[in-house]
């Protein structure tokens, strides 16, 4: 017996980042948004307080926030020819769960891409020329450029307190900032956080190799914050629980803190937590959708949510999901390289040298999840590619953001891995070691893909999402020159021991820790052919559908990929308003 | 505004510690003569947990903290060392307390290093006593 309850105006799936950001420039014009999620609730639970709060082991090692992978997880294989099994373990990404989603968890590192990133295809075409591309480089453009975006960068960031210093202020480029940075209107609207010793040690080895160190935009907030909703960020106390953690201090930007108490003053807003969504009503003919389908998770019961406007605003491949369970867009055959669905599934390619010091104290325990010194110097095509047989690139960091003592265990290479020699390794260098680390982009490939598993079902009797995925040639190139890139900083340390230098290699492995910004599937463009929404994040297939989430980026950039999200929600916000007052194809 | 001014006369009741590093304040160069205004500025520091107007959040409400004893909010879930300390927040308690909350009351759950700026916790505290 399905219940089927009163329509709404707009109905967003997922109580996360991008929802939020989207109905928070709804409320004041009144429009009436429901959101569903999947999740409890933690606003104001003990669980996210201390002590509770630094519990590593329930929140870094067992995801207690995150999505319970006993009832819902992926298969991975890394070839259309091999049959996919279920992730038992997963560590590559860390999907959110309860209200707030995904950036309660996250670090912090908010990043503009780079200017030419939403037009990465015309940009490399005129740069290296159209045969420099191989065919089975996906990259495509976004159908809108940065400037149109920069304002919602603004905001966003705004709204959110990041703290950062400015490499480039109309054009203007700014000394002890990043010179690769996209032209910004306006300074971060905070300084940034401390600068630790890690920092320091590759701000000298940076200076020897003639490439530029700056600090990490953060939203972790570097002082007291109002911002223009009047909500409020503490001061980071440097804790080093960001990432896996709900902020103790209320100093980490995070939606379950600026942007879900704010919503809930409005009258036309509602969240409705635990709530499962299990598919969306499609009427094909009429290219419109109808509702959501969803189980209350309190109740049992299965009910229909009819919609004026729907807005998918789930996990990554939930997003994917939900439009193949629906039949909503023709699904990616990697055979034909035909239809959009599933299409342009990418991740990062990451990587780190290690360096051990007598004589600096780095004090890992002293950090956030953004207190990291970079050097932009060769990410994406910040650098000159030709005759270099990859494109992309990342950058290069003092990875510093934790000494949480399960998982900050810094040891030399050859050390055993347990027993008296191991434990004596980490009393001697925990505060004396520290990675030299790439974060590195990940461009489309045609046997990357998302679809749906033939065989294993998860706890609703609904499939799995089968990720097919590898580190195809691109990126192993790409790794190989920027992880050596890292290695002649690592050496220009004058460290006393320097780690092995390891390129990311295949196979992919859910059970590695990779970034966590699994991106694609419901790609966006100007193309119906090679896209699943349009610039306007519109459904090509359902005028009042649209879709926001990573799963809407064409490819990976080496950059994280929370702040373009955030200028695109804000955006889809606007987008909405425009559409609910005259629906039409935006 | 008017409200404020009326309520100032509780500065009165602080000790003279308070009143002399209040003192001190007149003569730097950059604050204001009031630090009632100046504590209301500063407070942002404590505002993103602390709230004024008897609802607890991370941390418990701060209106009426003065004289209050530590620990006896119903409904907030204080630490064992914040139950058990005996403290009365007096002003020079609260000074001390702010100055290293580890310090003062080891082991006590608000994640807050502390402020070592004296006039800065002297002004938080006027604008707190100004706070019923």
């Amino acid at each position: 017996m399905t219940k089927r309850l009163p329509k709404r105006t707009v109905v967003m799936i997922g109580g996360g980042f991008t929802s939020a950001l989207a109905a928070r420039q709804l409320m004041p014009q009144g429009v009436d948004v429901l959101v569903l999620e999947r999740g409890i609730d933690r606003t104001h639970s003990a669980a996210n307080e201390i002590p509770s709060q630094r519990d590593e082991l329930r929140w870094a090692i067992r995801h207690e926030n995150a999505q319970n992978i006993a009832s819902e997880t992926y298969t991975l294989r890394h070839n259309s020819n091999e049959t996919a099994l279920p992730a038992r373990s997963l560590e590559a990404f860390i999907p959110g769960d309860g209200v707030g989603g995904a950036a309660n968890h996250w670090n912090g590192q908010s990043w503009r891409w780079a200017e030419y990133d939403p037009i990465l295809r015309t940009h490399l075409e005129n740069r290296y020329g159209r045969k420099a591309i191989p065919a089975e480089l996906k990259v495509q453009d976004w159908g809108v450029t940065y400037a149109e975006l920069e304002r919602y960068h603004d905001l966003w960031e705004k709204l959110f307190g990041i703290s950062g210093r400015a490499g480039n202020i109309k054009g203007e480029i700014r000394a002890g900032g990043n010179p690769f940075e996209a032209p910004r209107q306006n300074e971060y609207p905070q300084p940034p956080l401390e600068t630790l010793e890690a920092g320091l040690i590759l701000e000298d080895a940076a200076k020897k190799l003639g490439a530029h160190a700056f600090p990490m935009p953060a939203g972790n907030s570097s002082g007291a914050y109002t911002n223009p909703d009047g909500m409020q960020l503490g001061q980071c106390q440097y804790c080093g629980h960001c990432e896996r953690f709900f902020c103790e201090a209320n100093a980490k930007a995070s939606p379950y803190v600026l942007l879900y108490p704010w919503l809930r003053r409005y009258r036309n807003f509602e969240v409705r937590a635990q709530t499962h969504v299990t598919g969306i009503d499609y009427d094909k003919r009429g290219r419109h959708v109808t509702g959501v389908r969803y189980i209350d998770l309190v109740t049992g019961e299965d009910c229909i949510q009819p919609a004026e406007v729907i807005v998918l605003g789930a996990f990554t491949m939930t997003n994917t999901k939900l439009l193949l369970i629906g039949g909503i867009g023709a699904p990616y055959d990697a055979r034909t390289r035909r239809g959009v669905v599933g299409r342009n599934f990418c991740h990062q390619a990451n990587s780190g040298v290690s360096v051990f010091f007598k004589d600096r104290w780095i004090n890992p325990f002293l950090a956030t999840g953004s207190t990291q010194t970079v050097i932009d110097d060769w990410n994406n095509d910040n650098f000159d590619h030709s005759g270099l047989g990859f494109h992309g690139g990342g950058y290069i960091y003092s990875n510093v953001t934790n000494g949480r003592p399960i998982s900050t265990r810094p040891v030399p290479p050859g050390t055993p891995r347990w027993g008296t020699a191991w434990k004596q390794a980490t009393a001697d260098w925990y505060a004396h070691a520290f990675s030299i680390s790439t974060h590195g982009s990940f461009y489309a490939h045609p046997e990357n893909y998302l679809s749906l598993d033939p065989t294993y079902r998860d706890a609703f009797g609904q499939p799995l999402v089968r990720m097919t995925i590898d580190f195809r040639d691109n990126e192993l190139r790409m790794s190989r020159f920027l992880t050596e890139k890292a290695a002649e900083m690592a050496r220009a340390t004058g460290a006393k021991i320097v780690g092995p230098t390891t390129p990311r290699t295949g196979p992919y492995d859910v059970r590695v820790y990779q970034s966590t910004h699994v991106t694609g599937g419901t790609v966006m463009g100007a193309d119906p052919k090679t896209s699943v929404v349009s610039p306007h994040l519109q459904h090509w297939d359902a005028e009042n559908l649209f879709v926001v989430g990573a799963s809407i980026y064409p490819q990976n950039s080496g950059y994280n990929p929370t702040g373009p999200l955030g200028a695109l929600a804000l955006r889809l916000g606007d987008d909405l308003a425009s559409y609910i007052s005259r629906p039409r194809h935006l | 505004m008017s409200k404020m001014h009326h309520r100032r006369p509780a500065l009165l009741g602080l000790s003279t510690g308070l009143l002399i590093s209040i003192g001190a304040n007149v003569f730097s160069i950059t604050a204001s003569a009031d630090p009632v205004s100046n504590g209301k500025q500063a407070f942002s520091l404590c505002a993103a947990c602390h709230r004024l107007d008897g609802k607890s959040g991370v941390g418990p409400y701060l209106n009426g903290v003065i004289g209050r004893k530590a620990g006896e909010l119903e409904g907030f879930r204080y630490s064992r060392p914040m139950k058990s300390s005996g403290v009365v927040w007096t002003a020079e308690a609260l000074d001390k307390y702010l100055q290293n909350p580890q310090t003062a009351m080891p082991g006590n759950r608000m994640p807050f290093s502390g402020l070592p700026d004296a006039d800065k916790r002297a002004d938080i505290i006027a604008y707190l006593a100004t706070m019923k």
